[in-house]
């Protein structure tokens, strides 16, 4: 991946915002209230994170109106900028135990 | 009718009214040295030698051969040929924090569960468990979902837990109430030795025997006697849980 395409995401209006409230599966909807994001502008910054690999897709939920509500995650728990040797951008992901038992668990409400 | 898995230790599943109730996760709560892992070592047994159940063993305490030693001062003499035979199946600290990461561990875990091959499992212990999250609140989602995943795939489990049971201002772990079981493992010193007592505070779904069981632990393992302690005068609206 680009750094240079990364940090670029990472600054875009809200982007840091986004990841901040997505630590537990948030939908779209909820993020533009919350942080008062106009919606069109939310999901575009959500593709973008999410093509990046900073934020995931977490579930497809049902919502009171018996409506599929896609939530989100994060994927990252931090992001490091190196300008020693190059630009690189070193990005820890969330820790494997919880993803793993998340998607485990995951499966379980499909089955 | 809710279907049970028997305890094999006769006196437990008399106090349980027939065993602890299946599929669902029991904590089993003790000061060093009360009994928990024995506990453990004897439900996973006697899963296999009487009732044809295989069981998991996860230990982040001890080494494979550690569990085989203490089964069988316990006079468990079958148990190496039943790990041999994959009917019990272990997970020792080693397996568990090889890579100093429980990931790949876990992954090995989970498929093993999807086979659906297992009946019964322990996890030694729940702190260490517990390691591997961040804090209270992941603690607790996580412990939710993990006894979620094990209740699916048709598992009934018994946690260890490093709490005693101390009147009356016992502290109670967030873990007792996500837990479907409670068992107390007692123990109390004596001029000559020490006194052990059984406690089972909590079970969904059934009703239990709420007194506390006087108990010894042998070669046979835990055995657990009928007649009721001293303890029993204390009448269930006093019961600190």
């Amino acid at each position: 991946m680009d750094s240079g395409e990364i940090l670029q995401t990472l600054g875009n209006k809200y982007s840091a915002e986004i990841l901040d409230a997505t630590d537990e599966p948030v939908s779209a909807q909820e993020l533009s209230d919350e942080l008062g994001i106009p919606i069109a502008t939310c999901y575009r910054r959500i593709d973008e994170l999410t093509e990046h690999d900073l934020l995931e897709l977490h579930d497809n939920i049902l919502s009171d109106d018996r409506r599929r509500i896609k939530v989100y995650r994060r994927n990252v728990d931090e992001v490091r900028v190196d300008f020693d040797d190059e630009l690189t951008v070193h990005i820890e992901e969330r820790s494997e135990v919880t993803n793993k038992l998340d998607e485990a668990w995951r499966t379980l409400s499909e089955r | 009718m809710i279907e049970q898995t028997k305890t094999g230790i006769e006196g437990l599943d008399d106090i349980l009214n027939g065993g602890i109730v299946k599929n669902s996760t029991t904590l089993v709560s003790g000061n060093p040295g009360a009994g928990k892992s024995i506990l453990c070592l004897q439900y996973i047994y006697n899963g296999v030698e009487k009732y044809d159940e295989k069981g998991i063993y996860l230990s982040f305490e001890e080494d494979e051969s550690d569990l085989r030693e203490a089964a069988e001062s316990l006079g468990f003499d079958n148990w190496q040929d039943h790990v041999e035979n994959g009917d019990i199946k272990v997970y020792d600290k080693q397996v568990l924090l090889r890579e100093n990461d429980f990931t790949s561990s876990l992954d090995i875990l989970l498929e093993e569960l999807e086979d659906g091959d297992y009946d019964r499992l322990v996890l030694d212990s729940l702190a260490m468990f517990e390691l591997f999250f961040e804090n209270e609140k992941e603690k607790r989602t996580y412990l939710l979902k993990f006894t979620d995943i094990l209740s699916d795939s048709g598992l009934t489990t018994l946690m260890t837990n490093e709490q005693g049971a101390v009147f009356p201002d016992t502290e109670i772990g967030l873990e007792n109430y996500l837990t479907d079981g409670n068992i107390y493992l007692i123990q109390t010193p004596t001029d000559t030795g020490v006194n052990r007592y059984v406690w089972v505070a909590k079970m969904r779904k059934q009703n239990i025997e709420t007194d506390i069981y006087p108990m010894e632990i042998d070669r046979g393992g835990i055995d657990v006697h009928q007649n009721a302690s001293a303890f029993s005068m204390m009448s269930e609206e006093e019961s600190p849980i």
